[in-house]
């Protein structure tokens, strides 16, 4: 019925759509992150790609460094992400609070999550080098259904990604850290006069989004590499997601992480990988320029 | 309950309280009330612990000084704004057990929480999201989460500000079943002079953040210093 070109196109399309929602998964984890500190405190965090390379690094150093054989990737999350939530606690607590109290503290905290972010990167050029590394698959082999053939790595990259979100959609939901947050970021003086530390539910915000970016690094580093500056391309992904999506719009956000991961796959697919970037700036701005409030923030 | 004492806040050059000292008792309405720019949200502001100051501010035997306001909530004061300020994609319900499950020494304590939406007559819109309610239903909403904080005494600033006479009545009622039933000391900031005087049991007047007189509201009223400098002719001869 169909001719072998078709059927040819049919399954490269449908490998394009599986990378695109693999990619686009960790976008989403990642840009859910960066969105909830963008909310909750209404400051931008320039450091936050780097963040992503602290996460694929840690377990970089568990699984190749120090040749971690017991549990695998159960046991690299189980020490990776509280030491990611523990960093990003204390930065928060170290570099950001004391600039809240100041004048004009929204600009100074990006100037300084700018510098830390030139910091990280410095830090990881001296301790790891600049050539790359990449993590091993958390499973390995392929899922054949007919001739269609899917990659495990990409399953269980969307799968983990898509379980982050749902498991942090959970917490923001039906805990009294998620309330907490919830009443944070939409009034934070009412918040505070009904009794809660506003300054911790900062902290851990900022802490909550390190968690995810990193572990979003941990993700992706299987799929792709790390590099000391891979934190900065990963930045700039994160920001064309927030902006399309809508600054503190979380559901904003998911839709535009699958967009610029299906965007980035076809864009690569039919022109190459370094276009894919050019389509990015190309969306952003549009985005700026014709619908400056994004997907789904809130219009002037 | 409740006692200043020769509390100062300066911002720069300009002195917002000037030596203040006051005394609220157990279970009084407390009224305060000046011109705009006297200082009385300040001095709220500083009672619960949003800026620093000189000075003694004691709560039942309690130095308050560096406490953060989320302590201070925790401790049994409880406040509201001019502005509601409420959580405006939360239900009314989710918003009043904010207060209770983070202000309250014992928890969330979900019948305190529906006794509080009934008190403040908020039942049929206990689901409905606090953004949707109109301007009468979030201030009791902001009332209903500061009750939720088992507060042993509450701060009331200007709650009849862009009210009609029907809203006045309703809150002056509700202020009144809150001193009454519950037992709890309010003190309530107010620029309608009716409100104050028909509320309240005692009347601190200040301008330029200094102390004019604190009194029983019908001697404040009369007093030549708060005729002149604030209430003016009309309201006596009326």
């Amino acid at each position: 019925m169909f001719s072998e070109d078709t059927i040819l196109l049919f399954y490269e399309i449908t490998d394009v759509i599986i990378a695109g929602l693999s990619t686009g998964s960790v976008y989403a984890l990642m840009a859910v992150g960066m969105t909830l500190v963008y909310g909750v405190t209404k400051a931008f965090n320039f450091a936050y790609g780097d963040f992503f390379n602290m996460g694929g690094y840690f377990a970089w150093i568990l699984i190749v460094g120090l040749g971690l054989e017991f549990g695998g990737y159960p046991v690299v999350l189980l020490i990776v992400m509280p030491l990611l939530f523990a960093v990003g606690y204390g930065l928060e607590k170290l570099l950001v609070a004391p600039l809240r109290k100041r004048k004009d503290w929204e600009n100074k905290v990006m100037m300084m999550t700018l510098g830390l972010a030139l910091f990280l990167t410095s830090l990881y050029m001296v301790v790891f080098g600049v050539r790359m590394k990449s993590l091993p698959p958390i499973l390995e082999g392929t899922w054949e259904v007919g001739q269609l053939v899917f990659s495990y790595q990409d399953i269980m990259i969307f799968v983990m990604s898509i379980s982050g979100i749902l498991i942090f959609a959970w917490v923001l939901n039906n805990t009294r850290i998620g309330m907490a947050v919830r009443a944070v970021a939409q009034n934070p003086v009412g918040a505070t006069i009904v009794g809660i530390p506003k300054e911790r539910i900062f902290a851990t915000t900022f802490a909550i989004s390190t968690v995810m970016v990193g572990f979003g690094g941990i993700l992706l580093s299987q799929k792709w590499f790390i590099n000391p500056n891979s934190g900065g391309i990963i930045m700039v992904k994160a920001w064309v997601v927030t902006a399309l999506g809508g600054m503190g719009s979380i559901r904003g956000g998911l839709y535009a992480a699958f967009i610029i991961g299906m965007l980035e796959a076809f864009v690569g697919w039919m022109f190459g990988m370094s276009y894919g970037i050019i389509a990015l700036f190309v969306l952003l701005l549009a985005t700026l320029v014709l619908r400056p409030q994004g997907l789904r923030g809130k219009g002037e | 309950m409740l006692t200043l004492t020769n509390v100062t806040k300066k911002f720069g050059e300009l002195v917002a309280v000037n030596d203040l000292s006051f005394k609220v008792e157990d279970g009084q309405i407390f009224g305060i009330a000046g011109p705009n720019g006297a200082g009385k949200s300040t001095v709220y502001n500083l009672i619960t612990g949003f800026y620093p100051y000189e000075g003694r501010i004691e709560f039942n035997g309690r130095d308050l000084s560096g406490m953060p306001p989320y302590k201070i909530a925790k401790a049994g004061i409880a406040r509201t704004f001019q502005i509601p300020q409420i959580f405006p994609s939360l239900t009314v319900e989710k918003s009043i057990s904010v207060g209770s499950r983070f202000g309250s020494r014992d928890g969330l304590d979900e019948d305190h929480v529906a006794e509080i939406i009934r008190f403040v007559e908020l039942s049929e819109e206990k689901n409905q999201k606090t953004g949707h309610l109109n301007l009468l239903g979030k201030k009791k909403l902001m009332i209903g989460a500061a009750l939720a904080t088992k507060p042993r005494m509450l701060m009331l600033d200007e709650p009849m500000a862009g009210s009609n006479a029907n809203e006045i009545k309703a809150l002056m009622d509700l202020i009144r079943r809150i001193n009454g039933e519950m037992g709890l000391t309010i003190i309530i900031i107010e620029h309608f002079m009716k409100v104050l005087t028909e509320l309240t049991e005692k009347l601190l007047i200040i301008e330029s953040g200094a102390m004019i007189c604190c009194d029983l509201p019908e001697v404040a009223t009369s007093d030549k210093r708060v005729i002149e400098s604030y209430i003016g002719d009309a309201y006596v001869e009326r």
